[in-house]
């Protein structure tokens, strides 16, 4: 049988398995082992568990679960609804600024976590309720945090990132600092368009106020007295410490990136602890068994995934579409945008953990070939990839905010991202157009010619 | 990520309506099953937690007492992928492993829970083949006496044995579910709070924890 | 046709250009083709395209995968006494290396090999050197302090009975350890020390070019079981070929030591070599710590050690 129509076979069994409903990593492992069954040696069999194990034994990826421990200790404590609230009291002043605080609250939290949803979840279940207090629209509310969210894994920590870094064999250092100039460059976009919604929804208001006298919340500012905004400080500060310290410990060649993982985790147990009091196992418990739930199954679809790109190699079916596309003989631009659109077609079916790992072997080598700098893509990719969490039909992100606040319509949310997921796009466009925005941190700090 | 279903956990925790009681000598079993489960995540997020202790030790045995750092790494990665594979059980047992829940809300009752069935069995057989071939692993690893090609190189048969024991756990919480869906109904066998997917928003706007009707005659 | 898969870690190129070890396995390939008429393709498969490097050994034991070229360390877990393909100071030339094969101590490893499920096809060494970045590692004296990554349990058994710190990560960090100052000198195989690029960080290098005390075996093996179903003229073509390539591999190893060295002086580092007396002392260390350690695995060990000792 051809190459194509095992490959084909193989995509069209995955994609059966996965709609039917069958837990990804497990979908991923009976797929992978179908395979092997009828078209490799039969000791492949026998060498599975030895494979997963070495494939996962690694202690970047590893370093994983770390990260999210990390977050989770973060984002269960009250942690992060304080980094909202200073957020909001140092930024109440400025049109728009509960917005931006919002903006900033999801990015000094994605930069002590490392996944999106995380981000969304701790500063949502926050920001969220408040935004609607002050009469800002729900679409925009849920929409301004399920893009927050997107910073959790462009900004250092990231999952996203370590996959990519194992998978690409890039330096995970770079990779991190290639990661802070796109996500600032979000930041900033997203705070303008904060800023240009608000003043259209207090226009709005105000004149539907001149012509009914309906008045709206939008219309009242917010008064923090800089008593109340100083008051606030004290416990962002030892965040701020956390993660510089962290930064330090890394960038300042104390630590490798897993050791980080391990610094950062016991760092943030320790914070939460000293300053919330929450040490006690009623208090730990939840934190420790969610990190774990999350962990397992992550890195159970991780491990998998590997095994499936491993059958996938051996049939020849990467090496044989990475040459295809090579073959194609496209221009390196078309190339991109054509690696793209089927990173974002992927993502309709699979989660980011598994496009990374599957499509790894098959895309990478002819973008390289194109010359595109793979730590440059990296960050490109991970965006992308966020867009299609947050963008419609299947955005996940959208449904950790369903969860938040399970009475805005879906269509309000979706509405409310898409503006968003514009902005990301423009983001992708001047990432293109000024790779440096991505590459001066790391070029500046470790720099190199690989 | 998978994005951060750390959040759809999360939410589960809070919107989570009690666990319906399995009956019977089945409902014993289920019971000391989640007992068992309950103890494997704390003991797993201490081992995360003294992992991070591990690798935090590194760093300083490293820089303030300018010592070799063999054996650190190893002993984070022995911890982390025990607590993975022990409690993968526990994560099953509350149908945590992500799911793609696409056509749930296209397929007519009787047709969706024939489907969620056969995904139950192909799960089923797939890791317990995988555990099996684990066990496999690690009698070769006890016979050889393999170790691990570090400097600290300790026994493989300590990774090699969490993997089996935790996949062998994650094959019996299969065998579990599958006979209280088959004896019970749908919703004993957790597929009632099968609320995690990339669809599950948008298949039927419902309650998250509870995105599939569940049948009229579940039988308590 | 019977299609055989040859898989490696290192860099994958062409034929004529790239890693010596990529074009080894590729030039196999080729030499198969035409000596049996193509009754056999060759696949290579680089960069660990088809399995991680630790999954390679045991899975040709099993007959998973046909033929790899392997740092023979790395199989040290599975079968110890494989770690003798990278005992400090046991080998120190490649003239020493070259004689292996012939000797006692290459029939007993072919044996036991062949025991355990492993073809020996094609016998390929290669020498080392130090790249650092502060002060240069060249005596047992320099290590006291430093921070090093060696690279295998034997290495770093040696270097820390010397006084150095030996750390362990992943080879693909090795550079932004080295930039950030997480290590302080790296020891790897010259073909290595250039594709990481080490030159942009490290002030000096130890070149292994005229003698050191790492030389590492990493042979193209293959699975015996594999080898073993195919007909009596196929096995000869392998074995024939395999060793019709050596020369190939020695002489891509020695262009590597060459190529290290100008690389690294072209970039501003400073190049250095190892006396005869400075070789002594490392492998009075080495006899003391590793040597013994893996002696004391086995009694196979010991002997290999005794039947290695003999090769001069
Ligand atoms: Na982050
Ligand atoms: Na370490």
């Amino acid at each position: 049988m051809s190459v194509l129509a095992i490959g084909l076979m193989y995509g069209g069994a995955t994609l059966a398995a996965m709609l039917a409903g069958i837990p990804i990593a497990f979908a991923l492992g009976f797929v992978a082992l179908a395979f092997m069954y009828a078209f490799m040696p039969a000791a492949s069999l026998d060498t599975v568990t030895q494979n997963v194990y070495e494939e996962m034994s690694s202690i970047t990826l590893l370093s994983i679960p770390l990260f999210i421990l990390k977050g989770a200790a973060i984002g269960r404590s009250k942690a992060g609804q304080d980094l909202y609230t200073a957020m909001h009291a140092w930024m109440s002043r400025i049109p728009g600024g509960l917005g931006i605080a919002n903006v900033f609250a999801c990015a000094l939290f994605a930069a002590m976590a490392g996944s999106s949803p995380a981000t969304c979840s701790a500063i949502g279940s926050a920001g969220i309720p408040e935004m609607r207090k002050r009469g800002y629209s729900p679409g925009f509310a849920a929409g301004i945090i399920a893009a927050g969210g997107t910073l959790g894994i462009l900004l250092p920590p990231s999952i996203t990132m370590i996959l990519y870094a194992v998978a690409a064999e890039q330096s995970l250092g770079r990779l991190f600092l290639a990661g802070v100039g796109p996500g600032l460059l979000l930041v900033a976009l997203f705070a303008a368009w904060s800023v240009h919604n608000y003043r259209r929804e207090y226009a709005a208001a105000k004149d539907v106020y001149e012509r009914t006298g309906r008045t709206s919340t939008i219309l009242k500012g917010d008064a923090f007295t800089m008593r109340e905004r100083f008051s606030t400080l004290p416990r962002v500060l030892p965040f701020v410490v956390l993660l510089t310290g962290v930064m330090v410990a890394l960038y300042g060649g104390y630590a490798t990136p897993s050791e980080t993982a391990g610094l950062g985790g016991l760092l943030a147990l320790a914070l939460i602890a000293m300053i919330y009091k929450a040490w006690k196992p009623k208090d730990i418990d939840p934190i420790l068994t969610a990190t774990l739930r999350e962990s397992t199954m992550l890195m159970l679809i991780i491990g998998m995934s590997l095994l499936y790109a491993y059958v996938m190699s051996y049939l020849h079916i990467s090496q044989s579409a990475a040459a295809g596309i090579v073959a194609l003989g496209l221009s390196p631009w078309l190339l991109l945008l054509t690696v793209l659109l089927l990173v974002v077609g992927l993502g309709f079916f699979l989660p980011p953990v598994s496009i990374i790992l599957m499509t790894a072997p098959i895309i990478l080598p002819p973008l390289k070939a194109a010359g595109f700098d793979l730590v440059w893509f990296g960050v490109v990719m991970t965006i992308t990839m966020e867009m299609g969490l947050i963008h419609p039909p299947v955005g996940l992100n959208i449904f950790v905010i369903k969860n938040i606040a399970p009475d805005i319509p879906l269509r309000d949310i979706i509405w409310g991202t898409l503006p968003f997921v514009i902005l990301m796009a423009v983001a992708i466009l001047i990432l293109c157009l000024v790779p440096g925005v991505a590459m001066w941190l790391p070029d500046l700090l470790l720099p190199t010619t690989r | 990520m998978t994005q951060g279903f750390d959040a759809a956990t999360a939410s589960a925790e809070n919107v989570r309506a009690p666990e319906p009681r399995v009956p019977g000598p089945l409902g014993v079993v289920d019971r000391a099953m989640n007992g068992l489960n309950h103890v494997i995540l704390v003991l797993g997020g201490i081992a995360l937690v003294v992992a991070c202790g591990v690798l935090s030790y590194s760093v300083l045995s490293r820089h303030v007492w300018n010592e070799a750092t063999d054996w650190q790494d190893e002993t984070a990665v022995f911890l982390i992928v025990g607590a993975t594979f022990l409690s993968a059980a526990g994560v099953q047992a509350r149908r945590g492993h992500v799911a793609i829940e696409a056509v749930s809300g296209l397929l007519p009752e009787r047709a969706n829970r024939a489907r969620l069935l056969v995904a139950d069995v192909i799960s089923l057989a797939f890791v317990a083949f995988f555990a099996w071939k684990s066990w496999m692993l690690l009698h070769e690893a006890w016979v050889d006496g393999q170790t691990s090609q570090s400097t600290w190189g300790p026994p493989l048969w300590i990774p090699y044995s969490l993997m089996a024991v935790g996949m062998s756990l994650l094959t019996f919480q299969f065998v579990l579910q599958i006979l209280e869906a088959v004896i019970y109904g749908p919703k004993l066998a957790g597929w009632g709070a099968q609320k995690i997917g990339m669809g599950a928003d948008l298949t039927k706007n419902l309650p998250a924890d509870d995105a599939r009707p569940v049948p009229a005659d579940t039988r308590p | 046709a019977t299609t055989l898969k040859l898989s490696h870690q290192f860099p994958g190129g062409t034929i004529d250009q790239g890693d010596f070890r990529d074009r080894m396995c590729r030039k196999f390939a080729e030499a198969m083709k035409s000596k049996t008429n193509g009754e056999i393709e060759v696949q290579v498969y680089p960069g660990s395209s088809l399995m991680k490097t630790n999954a390679q050994f045991g899975a040709m034991r099993k007959g998973a995968l046909d033929m790899s070229l392997y740092p023979a360390p790395y199989a040290g877990g599975e079968v110890p006494e494989m770690n003798i393909g990278l005992m400090p100071a046991l080998v120190t030339s490649y003239e020493h290396a070259i004689a292996w094969k012939s000797g006692e101590v290459g029939r007993k490893l072919t044996e036991v090999l062949q025991a355990k499920g492993i073809v020996l096809v094609s016998w390929v060494w290669q020498t080392g050197g130090v790249a650092s970045r502060g002060k240069p590692l060249v005596s047992p004296d320099d290590a006291k302090g430093m921070k090093v990554r060696g690279g295998s349990r034997e290495m770093d058994l040696m270097l820390k009975q010397a006084g150095a710190a030996t750390l362990s990560i992943p080879s693909n960090e090795s550079y932004a350890a080295m930039q950030t100052g997480a290590c302080d000198a790296v020891i790897t195989s010259s073909t290595s020390l250039i594709s990481f690029r080490l030159e942009e960080l490290a002030k000096h290098l130890t070149s292994g070019r005229e003698r050191s005390y790492w030389f590492m075996l990493e042979p193209i093996m293959m699975s015996k079981s594999i080898f073993d179903s195919l007909p009596k003229d196929q096995q000869d073509a392998i074995m024939q070929t395999g060793a019709e390539l050596e020369p190939f591999g020695q002489q891509g190893a020695k262009e590597d030591d060459l190529n290290v060295e100008r690389i690294f002086s072209k970039a501003g580092a400073q190049v250095e070599s190892m006396d005869e007396a400075t070789l002594d002392k490392w492998r009075d260390i080495a006899k003391a710590t590793a040597w013994a350690d893996y002696g004391a695995k086995s009694e196979t060990c010991a002997e290999l050690l005794r039947l290695a000792e003999k090769v001069a």
